[in-house]
């Protein structure tokens, strides 16, 4: 350990800026691999450098409170934290750079952990090397650094709900109820979605139509709600708080304009469709977990498939889901949802048999009572392996699964049943149009992403479009519902203030411009329109449509674009203090 | 001399029978589709052998469908219902209920009438079957009754003895077809699923194998229950004095129900070789009497403490209990206690107001238990010992 864990400069080399630095051990996570004394000791001289300390824990509540004293006692101007990836910890750091009375903006993050000590384990003198690098090029990014103000706009108080199905529903009833005006647009001729055709549901037992029935009354019940049905989203435009979208309705009607703060995006799922022949379908008694469902739901009595009573049923689990190469994911609803009507099924005649061939089993949280249900009356679970999915045949006229289970020393297995039900997840919508409209970036499983699935679960990356319910991912009725009123709180954080404030990090244009248009052309949101200013025309870059992105400028042939908090000759710097040319005529260039 | 096993190819597939686990259900396995296969049965029971699977393997069968494997399976019969597996069964499916259920299914499965299933699956219709075949045969006896005398007790004066003969060799050679049937059924089952052939059990290392498991099965087991003792009643002792211990009380009602079938056969015997008439009355210390004497004691004492222990639950081995447990506890109480109170009238004075009523009642009860043996729990004296036959060959086997 460090003999002496605060090194002072005598006399600072750059006299203009006064930096401290942090080199956190993360607990050892980062300390066990780079020297961070070394790392410390080899900036300590460094331009500009006035602080520079290891510490345990740069997170924890007694260094972020020695940081703030710290800024206050050297009348620090830049703070450089060398720790953890900056998407965990540049809020808390930009917070204890505001509690000290220092702008937010002139604090940098240096990632050593996943950049660096994680990924170097093997190597201490060179994971050692590349932090001081990385370090130096923090120092050359914070000697640049200049105060910022975030970007204030007014806000519209009206929202935009896309998707009629029980997420877009309880959004709208959510919304209303915080005081927002709501258009609810649903591209179906009927509200509910796939919800408002299901029969009883887990746990409260309640129909899903029946549910569904319940909302809509009580969007019908609130005036501040305007629902338009067969009626899409087909342009949009403005910056956030003030989005203008344009909706077209049913044949021969002229689409509407409105502005709205937010955009709640719930167009909810697909259902997988087999293959022909996937497991057998396509033969008849096999159906879709959906045509099912709908089968046991829409009937009464002993249940009778194609005119006979159904004695047998296997279900097969996991149909077009987690296949390498096609739906990777798990849809996680599926192995719940066959429980519940298995139960269903065992509840009408519980001589029938049920076999339920999965791969694992998912019924989390409550759920685990269900499956316990269908145990007890009756329903078998048998696990078969990833590489050996069970044959589904015909014999005749009995359908066959064949399939082997492990627990049964095992033993391959002709299960003879009346019918088979594969269990299908769910899929995306079939929603080119509105993605690409929106510029909603899609996650590898082709669902809409949110920005982090615990910390920011309903934003996306464009701002003031939320997503909700199952568009976002395979979800369950509660959990659409949760994210629905998720969406509802985070609309109500963004604009019942009647203003917000948006991230100043966005790229301006200088005297240099001579408009060429490039930056407009390739600027994914728009931010980028032609103007004239004193009879020149130039680009402007709208500080609210701006992401920050930095795509534009590259691409301007005359330098003229510069990204605030990354400029030019701020990444420059980082270079040179990468490189380890840490020269005066560099720092005052 | 390696011996002949054909066992079953692992790639041909098992059929299932979807409907098992419902009949299961019907002869009273209410629980056991609650089963996971956790194997925590499996890891408290004393019986588990080295293959690991018992009685997890067993459950699995029903809830499947797997008929034949759970019909061929010599493990049903081995085990002793001492209720640990039940115990500690974390999803609450009641092994040992299963087993016992499985068992009953057995017997209905080896049965070539199909009465065993009936009654079984209707436990009230079962009643009173056992019921109306006593009333029939005391009906048929008083029918050809003579003249009771009251001076003294005569009861084959009342009954003639040759009818009660000729009725209870009627039924017994009725009970052994039937009987013969159901354990050809069952080992035909067993031997194809074990790969056991007549060849293997008559080459000459084949027969000693044979010899030493039939007297496993049938001695060490079946009459002085080894493996019970050994592993199944460890903490028995600490729980019961000995005189309420499982297998001590059930081996007084089991020897003493063979003393009296013995007592029964030489009374015959002698009367045969002419020696002395049945029906002679005797003092109570003349030898065959004082042997069912005793053998009557002990099977009514077994019986009794059997039922009490059954009704107050005092013990894990006795926490449910289904129709087919008290009727055939019921039977053979009955059974005992008519004959005790019968041959108890011999001896006081005006004995005979009551001894033919009780006679006629104790002979009907007992052809009722013998008619009803291969169909009821009874049946487990022929069965247990065939599958521990097969089990003890299989040990033997697998250590030769």
């Amino acid at each position: 350990m460090d003999t002496e864990e605060r090194v002072t400069p005598e006399e600072p080399t750059d006299a203009r800026r006064r930096i401290g630095v942090y080199i956190c051990h993360c607990g050892g996570n980062i300390s066990d691999f780079v020297d961070v004394a070394a790392v410390r000791d080899a900036v300590a001289g460094d331009p500009g450098v006035v602080h520079v300390e290891t510490t345990l824990f740069a997170c924890s509540d007694a260094t972020q409170h020695d940081m703030i004293e710290q800024i206050h006692q050297d009348g620090l101007d830049g703070l450089v934290v060398a720790s953890c990836s900056p998407k965990l910890h540049v809020p808390t750091f930009r917070a204890v750079a505001r509690r000290a009375g220092l702008n937010q903006f002139q604090y940098t993050q240096v990632n050593i952990r996943e950049q660096c000590s994680w990924v170097h384990s093997d190597d201490r003198a060179g994971a050692t090397d590349k932090a001081t690098g990385l370090v130096r090029a923090g120092i050359g990014h914070a000697s640049l650094s200049v105060p910022l103000d975030p970007v204030t706009v007014a806000t519209v108080p009206a929202a935009l709900v896309v998707g009629g199905g029980v997420a877009g529903l309880r959004a709208a009833v959510g919304l209303a109820e915080l005081g927002l005006g709501v258009t609810l647009v649903e591209r179906a001729d009927h509200l509910g979605g796939a919800v408002g055709e299901l029969g009883t549901m887990f746990p409260s037992g309640l129909a899903g139509r029946d549910l569904v029935a319940q909302l809509v009354d009580e969007v019908a019940a609130r005036p501040a709600i305007t629902v338009l049905l067969e009626t899409e989203l087909v342009a949009k435009s403005g910056t956030f708080g003030n989005y203008e979208v344009t909706l077209r309705g049913p044949a021969g009607s002229e689409p509407v304009t409105q502005t709205v703060g937010v955009l709640v995006i719930a167009t909810g799922f697909d259902s997988y469709e087999p293959a022909l022949g996937e497991f057998g379908y396509g033969i008849d008694g096999v159906l879709t977990l959906p045509e099912f469902t709908h089968l046991v739901d829409s009937s009464s009595g002993p249940l009778t498939h194609a005119g006979r009573p159904v004695r047998s049923i296997a279900y097969v689990y996991c149909v077009g889901s987690r296949q390498p190469g096609g739906n990777e994911y798990c849809s996680k609803y599926c192995c719940t949802a066959t429980a519940h009507v298995a139960v269903e099924v065992a509840k009408r005649d519980d001589r029938v048999a049920q076999y339920h061939l999965y791969r694992d089993v998912r019924t989390y949280g409550v759920y685990e009572l269900l499956y316990e249900e269908a145990r007890k009356r009756g329903s078998v679970y048998l696990k078969f392996a990833d590489d050996e999915p069970p044959a589904v045949t015909r014999e005749g006229d009995q359908l066959v699964v064949t399939t082997r289970d492990t627990l049964t020393a095992d033993a391959t297995l002709q299960i003879p049943v009346d019918l088979v039900v594969l269990v299908t997840g769910m899929v995306p919508t079939a929603n080119h149009d509105l993605t690409s409209l929106l510029k909603l970036p899609l996650g590898s499983d082709g669902f809409y992403n949110e920005i982090h699935p615990k910390l920011r679960p309903v934003e996306t990356v464009v701002d003031g479009v939320l997503i909700a319910g199952a568009s976002q991912g395979p979800k369950t009725v509660s959990e659409s519902v949760a994210s629905a009123l998720a969406a509802v709180a985070q609309s109500g954080a963004m604009l019942l203030k009647g203003q917000a404030e948006l991230n100043p990090l966005v790229a301006v244009v200088d005297d240099a411009c001579a408009w060429c248009g490039a930056c407009a052309s390739v600027c994914p949101y728009d931010a980028i329109e032609q103007v004239e200013i004193d009879g020149r025309a130039v680009a402007r870059i709208s500080p609210t449509a701006c992401k920050g992105c930095g795509g534009c400028a590259p691409y301007c042939p005359n330098e003229a674009i510069n990204l605030l908090g990354v400029t030019t000759d701020q990444v420059q710097h980082m270079i040179a203090g990468m490189a380890g040319d840490v020269h005066e005529e560099v720092l005052v260039s | 001399m390696s011996l002949d096993v054909e066992t079953r190819p692992t790639t041909s597939a098992v059929r299932l029978e979807p409907g098992l686990a419902a009949d299961l259900r019907a002869f009273g396995a209410r629980d056991f589709t609650a089963c996971f296969s956790c194997g925590t049965c499996t890891a408290t029971c004393p019986l588990v052998d080295d293959d690991a699977t018992f009685p997890r393997r067993l459950l699995r069968y029903g809830l499947l469908g797997m008929r034949d494997d759970l019909l061929a399976s010599k493990e049903l019969w081995t085990c002793y219902h001492c209720g640990l597996c039940t115990e500690s069964c974390p999803q609450g499916a009641d092994p040992a209920g299963y087993m016992a259920a499985a068992r009953r299914y057995a017997i209905a499965g080896n049965d070539p009438t199909g009465l065993a299933g009936a009654l079984y699956r209707r436990p009230r219709r079962a009643i009173a079957a056992a019921a109306l075949v006593a009333v029939a045969f005391a009906a048929a006896m008083l029918g050809v009754s003579g003249t009771a005398p009251a001076s003294h007790e005569a009861l084959f004066a009342f009954v003639p003895e040759g009818m009660i003969h000729w009725t209870g060799v009627a039924v017994m050679a009725l009970v052994a077809v039937v009987a013969v049937f159901g354990v050809v059924a069952m080992v035909r089952g067993i031997a194809r699923h074990e790969g056991v052939t007549w060849r293997t059990l008559t080459g000459s290392a084949g027969r000693s194998l044979a010899w030493s498991a039939a007297w496993s099965a049938m001695v060490t087991e079946s009459l002085a229950f080894k493996r019970y003792r050994d592993d199944c009643a460890e903490d028995e002792a600490e729980r019961a004095p000995w005189w309420r211990r499982r297998w001590v009380v059930h081996g007084l009602t089991m020897w003493g129900f063979t003393g009296l079938l013995v007592a029964t056969m030489a009374d015959y015997g002698l009367s045969l070789v002419g020696l002395r008439a049945t029906g002679t009355p005797e003092p109570v210390w003349y030898p065959v009497r004082l042997l069912g004497t005793i053998a009557g004691l002990a099977f009514l004492y077994g019986v009794s403490v059997l039922a009490l222990n059954r009704l107050r639950r005092v013990e894990r081995s006795v926490q449910t209990s289904e129709v087919a447990d008290w009727l055939f506890l019921a039977l053979l109480w009955l059974v005992g206690l008519t004959g005790l109170l019968t041959e108890l009238s011999l001896y006081v004075p005006g004995g005979a107001s009551f001894g033919y009523g009780l006679f006629v009642a104790h002979v009907a009860l007992a052809l009722d238990l013998l008619v009803l043996l291969p169909f009821m729990k009874f049946a487990h004296v022929v069965y247990r010992p065939v599958a521990l036959f097969f089990h003890a060959l299989a040990r033997a086997r697998s250590a030769s």
